[in-house]
This record gives C-alpha cells, structure tokens and sequence, in this order.
C-alpha cells in the first residue's frame, strides 16, 4: 500500500537545495549586522553578541559579563522580567542571555512572522537594561547555585580544576559563571559601569538567520539600535601570561567514577598550527574512530564516556581527554589514557587515520551549523571575535589542507608534560 | 530549545551518551519540504519518507517495536544492551564498520532505547542515503554478538550505569519512573541492572534479537534529499525481503491508579533534588494535548507558573520545571526541581499550592494562548533539520500513527481553559502522587 499524506499536510511547498545567503552590514554607529535569509523553516532566531567574557576579566571581577547579561534579560526601562519572558514567549519565542569565554551573548527565537518584534525586545534589553537591585540579588543567588553544582559535578569539578592548571593566572583558567568570591560581591555600580563599557556598538554584532528579508531587518536594526554609542578605540589588555603546571592533582570526592582528565595548552584559532591542532584532537577524540575509544572503550572496556575537548579560543586554547571509569581501574585507565597520548608524540599519523579525522571534523563542524540558532551564533561569534563572519569556510579548507606533518609538528610541539586531575572517591 | 512535554526522551539510554542532544521530535510543518509517503512492505515493515532539500543531509533511521517494556523480569537491559551490541559487527561487515561507513565520510551514528522503543539514528552526506539503509538492515537481523565483545561491552555498559548514578538529574527521573509506576514494566531501568548484566550469556541475548528484530516491529525512516522512490526500492530489496515471524507486540496493561509513595535518599553534596509525579493519560488518549498544554501553563518556560513562584517570587528553588511524558500505555506528569535542603519542604507545599490554584481557577485566556504558541514554535524550529523531522515520523509510526502526528497542532490549538483545569483536577492530585528527594548525607 502506497499512501501519500497529501490530506494530511496542508501545502507542500518545494524548497531547493541551494546555500542560504549571508550578507554583512555596518551601520552608521559601527555595529555589524550580519543575515542569513533561510527559507527552510518559518522561525528567525537572532544572536546579539559583544566582544567581553571571562577572557577580559580578572580574579576581582570573574563572573562579571555573565552576571550582567543575565540580570539584562531580566527587566528593562519599560518591562519587568516577567513581562520581557511573556513578550518573548508571545511571538512564540524566548529570550535568553550568557556571559561567555570570548564573548557575551543575548539571543532569542520566534516565528519568522514577529522577526521585528523580535529584534525589537533584544535592543530594547540591550539598550535599556533597568538592572534592579532585587533581580541582581535574584540573579545572584541562581549564578551562585550554579557555580555549586558545577563545583558537585565530578566531571564539571574535575575540568574546572584542570584548566585552572593548565592557565594558570589567565583569566581561561576561570569558567565564564566566574568565581564565587567575585559574585558575591559584585555591586550594581560595577555591573552598571561593566554595562556601559561594553555595551558599545563597535564592540557588537548581531547576527540574524531565518526566514526574514535582508533588507528590511538591516533597516530594523538601523532603526533600533541607532542609540548604541561608539566607544571610540577599545584596547584589549593582555592577559597574564598562561603556566600550565604540568602536575598531577588528585581530588578524592564521593562517586559512582573516577574521572580522569589529562591536558595541554594549545594554539590559538589565528595560529597557522591550530587546524592541525584540531585535527591532532580529533584522532584522539573523535566518534568511534577515535584512538581513545577504539582503545580504552571498544578493546578494554574501561569506560563508557570519554573524548577530547579542542574549543575555540583567540589565545591559547587547550587539549583535554577525559574519561570516566569503576574506581578500581583508575590506574589502568589513567596508564592508558597517557599512552595514547604518548603514542601520538612518538610516531606519525596514518594517512588514513588523518583523512578519518578530517572528514570527522569537517562533518561535526557542517552538521552543528544547519539549524538557525546554531547559524546566529556562529556567525556573530567569529564576527565579534575578529576573524570575521566566513571563518568557518576558511577554517574548513585549512583542515582540509592539515598533512600528516602537521599533526606530527603539533604533536611534538604542544604534547609536552601533561597537566592532569584525577577524582576519585575516598578508600573505603 | 526544548522537546515538546508530550515527547520528553525520559529514560532513554543510547550508545554515545548524547541522546537527544540534536534532535527535538516534533511534525513537519506542512509549508516546507514534500509531503512524506508511507508505504507497508508485504513482510509488514513500515517505510516513511520525506524529500526535505534544506542541506545535503540525509536522515536515516531505523525504529524498532522493542523497549525496556518487552523485557521479562530476567531479562532487564537487554533491550538495551542489544542496542550497544548492534554496533559491533554483522556476518559480513566486520567491527569498525561504523567508522569506515559512517565517520569516515562526515557522518554520524548513534541510537537510543527507551521504555517503548528502540531507535538508530544516522545523519550523512546525501549520496550515503542508499547505503546507510543497507547498513542499518544489516544491522537488524545479522549483527554477530560474538561472545568476546558481549563480555567486553558489559564493562561499558557497568560504566553507563556509573555515569548515571553520579548525575543526579539523570537518576531522579529514573527513580521517580521506578516509585510511579512500581510494578509495572514501566518502573523498570532502562539501562537494566548489573547483577543480570553480569550474568547475561550470548544465548539469551540472541534468543530477544530473534523475537524482537523482525519485520513487523521495523519502521525504516529517510528524510533528506533524496528521491523517494529509490529510498522504497532499497527498503524493498533490503527490510523487504525477511520473512514474516508473525510477531504481534502485547499491548501493555495501563498501571494501577497513582499511587501515593514518598521516599528520600542520602547522595553527595550539598544540593538536594526533588521529584513528584503523578500518572497522566497515555500517548493516545484524548486528553493528551490537554495535558501537554497544562504542564507548559505550570513549568516550561521563563514565565511559566512554578519558575515565577518558586524560583523568582519566593527564592525556594534554583531550578524547577515540570514534564509530560506521553507512553503508550501511560502517562507521566513530573514535577522536578533542584534547591537548598532546607527549603524541600516549603517547596513541596508551595508547588501543591500551585497545582491546587489550577484545580480550582483554571488558566488565563493568555497562558493557554502563549501555551499553544510555544507549542506551534516548538514544531516549527524542529523542522529545521532532517532528523528532526525523521525522529518525529519515526517514533509517531512506531507507537502512535503519522496522521496524529501530522494533526497535533491542530488539536492543541482547539484545546479550551475549562478542559485544562479539569484535566488538571483529573490528573493533578495533591495528596496522591509520588515523591522522590536527594538530599545531602547527614553529618
């Protein structure tokens, strides 16, 4: 029986196979706005992003980007957080807001007809911001609660812990909730003064995908955020230099698994080696190819989540591997895990294994771009940073490009005296 | 971006540890893409597909009529365990195939089991269309299950287990599941127990892989761009050609009425966790979109009414949000919220409060608006991706129908105020319900 549900479905539309277009635009003030028209779905989401973070901040203020823009979203010059939520919801949204490690984000989501309102009630948190006190201590509380339970989670702990070793007096050694003793005490002054320091329009970008028109939401961007000042040159202080410190740090903490975390400093996303450094993640990391898998999973069962972790970052970014395993293996898994990393210093990558790794690479980074939010965000991510909207295509046949030289390079260059962490419960 | 409550993923177990990270189950919207076709093979195997040209990807999936819920008392996690076994080599693709096939050309695998069902999941270039559907179905009916990689897959699958004793999100819900619906398959893990993982023998996971993978229990899914009837001639010649085992799924008895259970278990920490549950209607009950709207009236969103109580107004709770799992034998409404131990108990009370004020006053015109609005926009964004559209058709044909699927925005939106304040004193009782807490050990 062959049965068409052509009754079922109201109007079949026929879409085309064909790249959605991206265009960027600078308005007078200095603000880049960047759209994506795509026609798949009838839904707009939209990526308000500005260039601050636990990147810029210090031991005194971590935490701050992430507590400003939270208590953004919760109330404006003309709308409780309430009202904000019940707007956004209203046009078949939501409206949410991080702090994060290059950049802070406010993004929200509708259906493609209440685009405008959409870009409406993102300026007008952006611009308008009441930051109460009785939502900052609301706020507080919750970012408090979070950084608790990140600090409860063995995993959480456990890379937390890592990448303080790793960097150090860097502010990447910070998770972007920031520090509990920094939120504590953060006032609505600093966070005003945070507000209005990097609430600029040559520090923002917003980045629009859906099924809008180009022009008129440039125009509606032009119109709205028009009052976002310039901050004239914005220097970025540099960081302390990052010190990984090449120890070994046990924490003992009541669970099922013991976690074991082994890291490196790496190359930033600007830095030629940093696709091959990529690429050098991927063979140990990637899917059920990857060496930590194929290893300590499928041949000697020692865990059941593992993988490496490579972001993006504009300084240095780092290579972790993790795994979590029964307590009374966390020897042989920590031994194992080492040598796979060893082993990769030690002789060159298969022809094969690289043309796996890249293409794995490739597909993850085509894959985790097709939805609309994923899209905004992207594309003001690298926009904001400084390397501009199209760095994934350029990002993309750089990997291509890695050789099995490369990776060998990048292998004898950064896997040097991994810092690592281990968690493990208390002998009974 | 969240699943619609009706579709919460709740208890399901998959091989890679990242189930549902990618995909919102939702219906297509019907202005976009082709209309999907369904067709029944004569061997009763069920082929739904969609011509969707959004990207090069193709979505694959193969749904299986098998869960937790199929299992004997012996046999607890075979389900799937079964699922994790599949990945490890046929008569004639030898182990690694997943990478060669799949990874190796950008692609991803990945599958999940759940109390009702089983699904694999694939995403790939188009052009690996034809190829995965001959992958899959090699998969269902002639993975090998050598002993030595059942022995070895047994570590990981203690590991899984581990995992999710240390995430206490994960292990509320499975236990709050287990206290709810206490003898009856549907209070049963998922993920099995290690005493009959341990002791599981080849023999006895072959004999549930040859009662369970047969053609009536598969639903072949593709959504891509691809052309459908190559898709349906691959089917053919591939799922097509098995014989008929004859196989009818018992329907599943509903659970006794809800029942009233309180427990409160000591883990690490400082935080405590709470879970209440009552049971709701089954997937295919008239009340189901009724309920679907009245849990995200009560805890979906920002503005919804346990969040602006508990968490906003009063400061009891750092998160809490409500869920509705719509199974084909029963239902589950959950009520699940993360705070200060002190607070467990104001918090307990003030949620009651909340419930009782929906049993007695009913919802807003504008909550049950914004109610359907976020529904509306919830199917709309998940389909935006193929496997979005794949996971909605998959699981709707394999314990519900298409055409319900395809209808059920329509219905939520003739939904009125009085039907959800009577389902909510229908379903909603406050001194009938189950009650899980973890709270920090005492010092």
């Amino acid at each position: 029986m062959l049965a068409s549900l052509a009754a079922l479905v109201a109007a079949a539309g026929t879409a085309v196979a064909q790249p959605p277009s991206v265009t960027r635009h600078v308005l007078p003030n200095g603000m880049a706005v960047v759209v994506r028209e795509n026609p798949v779905a009838p839904v707009v989401t939209a990526s308000l992003q500005v260039r601050a973070g636990s990147r810029f901040e210090t031991a005194e203020t971590a935490g701050i980007t992430n507590f400003l823009v939270r208590t953004m979203i919760r109330g404006t010059a003309r709308r409780s957080g309430t009202q904000v939520a019940e707007t956004a919801e209203d046009i078949g949204g939501s409206l949410d807001a991080s702090g994060e490690v290059e950049s802070a984000e406010i993004r929200g989501e509708a259906l493609a007809r209440h685009w405008e309102e959409l870009l409406g009630l993102i300026a007008e948190v952006a611009l308008e911001p009441s930051l109460r006190g009785e939502e900052i201590e609301r706020e507080r509380r919750l970012v408090l609660s979070q950084i608790k339970t990140r600090a409860e989670t063995p995993f959480s702990l456990s890379l937390d812990t890592l990448l303080r070793e790793l960097y150090g007096s860097h502010p990447y050694a910070w998770h972007s909730l920031g520090l509990k003793s920094a939120v504590e005490r953060l006032g609505r002054a600093q966070l005003a003064a945070h507000y209005r320091a990097v609430f600029r329009a040559d520090r923002a970008v917003l980045a629009v995908s859906g099924q809008v028109s180009r022009e008129r939401v440039v125009r509606a961007a032009e119109r709205l955020f028009t009052k976002l000042p310039r901050s004239g040159a914005h220097e970025v202080g540099a960081a302390p230099p990052a010190a990984p410190s090449g120890e070994r740090r046990v924490l003992e903490r009541p669970a099922q698994q013991a976690q074991i975390l082994a890291g490196y400093l790496g190359p930033g996303l600007n830095d030629p080696a940093y696709p091959a450094f990529r690429v050098l993640g991927a063979v140990l990391g990637a899917g059920t190819a990857g060496r930590l898998f194929a290893e300590l999973r499928e041949k000697r069962g020692l865990a059941y989540s593992l993988g490496a972790l490579t972001p993006f970052r504009t300084g240095p970014s780092f290579l972790v591997t993790y795994l979590g395993t029964a307590p009374e293996n966390s020897a042989a898994a920590e031994a194992g895990l080492l040598a796979e990393l060893e082993k990769l210093r030690r002789a060159p990558v298969s022809d094969e294994e690289l043309a796996r790794a890249k293409a794995y690479l490739l597909g993850s980074f085509a894959l985790d771009r097709r939805t609309n939010a994923r899209q905004a965000w992207h594309l003001a991510f690298f926009e904001v940073i400084g390397v501009g909207w199209d760095f994934p295509e350029r990002y993309a046949r750089a990997l291509e490009a890695v050789t099995t030289a490369d990776v060998e390079a990048v292998a004898q260059r950064y896997l040097n005296r991994p810092s690592i962490v281990v968690l493990q419960p208390p002998p009974r | 971006m969240s699943c619609p409550a009706r579709l919460a993923p709740v208890l399901l177990a998959s091989l890679l540890g990242s189930a549902c990270s990618a995909v919102t189950p939702s219906s297509p919207n019907p202005s976009e893409g082709s209309m999907p076709t369904r067709r029944i093979l004569v061997n009763g195997v069920r082929v739904v597909v969609q011509e969707f040209h959004a990207s090069d990807v193709v979505a694959v999936q193969l749904w299986v009529g098998v869960g937790a819920r199929d299992e004997a008392s012996s046999e607890l996690g075979l389900a799937h365990y079964l699922e994790h076994m599949l990945f490890k080599g046929t008569v004639t693709r030898a182990p690694g195939f997943v990478e060669r096939e799949v990874e190796g050309v950008g692609g991803r695998i990945n599958a999940g089991t759940s109390l009702d069902y089983t699904y694999y999941h694939t995403v790939l270039p188009a052009p690996r269309a034809i190829p995965a559907v001959e992958m899959l179905a090699d998969m269902s009916v002639n993975s090998t299950l050598s002993e030595k990689t059942l022995d070895l897959e047994k570590r990981v699958v203690l590991e899984e287990m581990r995992l999710g004793e240390d995430n206490p999100r994960r292990r509320l819900s499975r236990q709050l599941y287990e206290l709810l619906f206490d003898g009856h398959p549907y209070g049963r893990p998922v993920i099995g127990t290690s005493e009959l993982i341990q002791v599981l023998t080849r023999e006895t996971l072959v004999g549930f892989y040859r009662r369970h993978y047969v053609p009536e229990s598969f639903v072949l899914v593709v959504v891509g761009p691809i052309i459908a009837s190559e898709v349906l001639a691959a089917a053919e010649r591939t799922l097509g050609r098995l014989p008929r085992s004859g196989l009818k799924r018992l329907p599943l008895s509903a659970p006794d009425a809800g029942r009233s259970a309180r427990l409160e278990i000591e883990r690490p920490g400082t935080q405590a966790y709470l879970g209440m549950a009552w049971l709701g209607p089954k997937l295919d009950h008239a009340d189901t979109p009724v309920v679907d709207l009245l849990v995200s009236i009560l805890g979906q969103s920002r503005s919804s009414r346990l969040p602006q109580m508990l968490r906003e107004r009063l400061g009891l709770v750092s998160s809490v949000s409500t869920a509705y799992s719509a199974l084909e034998a029963a239902g589950a409404v959950t009520v699940t919220a993360q705070l200060e131990p002190a607070n467990l108990a104001r918090a307990e009370a003030q949620i009651l409060r909340e419930l009782q004020r929906v049993r007695e006053r009913g919802v807003t015109d504008a909550e049950l608006r914004r109610a359907v609005t976020a529904a509306e926009a919830r199917y709309a964004f998940s389909t935006e991706t193929a496997e979005g559209r794949a996971y909605a058709f998959g699981r709707a044909e394999t314990v519900w129908r298409l055409e319900e699927e395809l209808a059920y925005v329509d219905r939520l939106r003739s939904v009125t105020p009085a039907q959800i304040r009577s389902a909510a004193r229908r379903y909603l009782d406050p001194e009938r319900y189950a009650r899980l807490a973890f709270v920090p050990p005492a010092r």
